[in-house]
């Protein structure tokens, strides 16, 4: 197994424990084996020392980021190349947003979603039988009718 | 001696003079009700009695505290109703109801008729349910009245109901609780 993401300055790391959580930074400082310094001025997390232990490492890297760098200069440097807004596009970051999505959801946003869902799998049903038929599956002529809800 | 008819009837408890009444309300008239963050327009979740579940348009609070809703009729099969604030939940959507008028709308629409008292009348007391001819036109432009009550409120709101695509259905669907569902996290 190759080794991909490493502790260093610049690293992005997510906040997976504390007041915290969810939050994401870059690493400014490594203390020790154990601690490293964080900031994340964009994403609302103060400078601060912080157990690696309650961190997951992400992919990214903050370019400019450099040792014991002030708030100004990562600011500055976030700017310039934005990791986090790399990081919004991966697929975990996504899911975390569609769940929080889901979470907000009040009694008619969740009809609506149940209403759609169900037009969507009427209509990829009956995009399957056609399928199957032009396939010369089984001679199915009736299509499953599509939504006839308004 | 014949036994005299009785015409009042004997209870089991005679009160004494030293009684202590222990509740005097002070209070005379009746407190108005607090109600809720629940606005007029507002759909609510009942969820008690034979329209559980029902997603129903709030139109005002009555004088006795209770709220006026409707389904409306036509939608939902909820007619005029007064519903306790406790046995519902109120939901964050909202219809117009400017163009709404409830106001001839009270407690006193809601109180039985005589006739309606005696009409299941049975055995003994049969003929007091009959209703005379009189009463009878009576109940029936009474029902007249109700029906177009019913209408003319029904009618605005179904037409702001209407503006909102899937609304109707909404109200036409009944809330209810699946075996996943965690209604302590639902937002509603």
């Amino acid at each position: 197994m190759v080794l991909g993401k490493f502790v260093e300055v610049g690293r992005v790391v997510k906040i997976n424990y504390g007041p915290q959580e969810g939050k994401l930074a870059t690493i400014v400082e490594i203390l020790n084996d154990k601690r490293v310094l964080i900031d994340g001025p964009t994403t609302g997390v103060q400078r601060q020392v912080i157990p690696i232990r309650r961190l997951t490492l992400t992919k990214f890297n903050l370019k400019g980021a450099t040792r014991g760098a002030r708030t100004g200069v990562i600011t500055k440097a976030i700017k310039k190349s934005d990791p986090f807004a790399q990081y919004a596009q991966t697929v975990a970051a996504k899911k975390v947003a569609k769940k929080a999505l889901r979470a907000k959801l009040n009694d008619f946003d969740r009809f609506r979603v149940m209403i759609l869902r169900k037009r969507r799998s009427a209509l990829l049903s009956t995009q399957l039988k056609s399928l199957k038929k032009n396939t010369g599956g089984k001679a199915q002529a009736q299509a499953k009718g599509g939504n006839k809800k308004k | 001696m014949p036994a005299k008819k009785r015409t009042v009837r004997i209870g089991n408890w005679y009160k004494s003079d030293d009684e202590k009444v222990h509740f005097v309300r002070k209070r005379k008239a009746p407190r108005p009700a607090k109600l809720r963050k629940i606005v007029p327009g507002q759909v609510l979740i009942l969820l008690a009695g034979r329209f559980q579940g029902k997603r129903v348009v709030f139109l005002k609070q009555l004088k006795s505290g209770l709220l006026l809703v409707t389904g409306p009729f036509k939608i939902n099969g909820v007619p005029l109703k007064r519903v306790n604030s406790a046995y519902v939940i109120p939901t964050s959507t909202k219809v117009d109801v400017n163009g709404v008028n409830a106001g001839q709308v009270d407690d006193d629409y809601f109180k039985r008729t005589q006739a309606q008292r005696r009409k299941n009348e049975q055995g003994f007391w049969a003929k007091r349910g009959e209703l005379t001819p009189e009463q009878q036109t009576a109940e029936k432009t009474r029902l007249e009245g109700k029906r177009k009550t019913q209408k003319s409120i029904d009618d605005a709101l179904i037409a702001a109901v209407k503006k909102t695509a899937l609304l109707k259905q909404y109200l036409g669907a009944r809330f209810s609780i699946g075996k996943t569902t965690r209604p302590h996290e639902l937002v509603f």
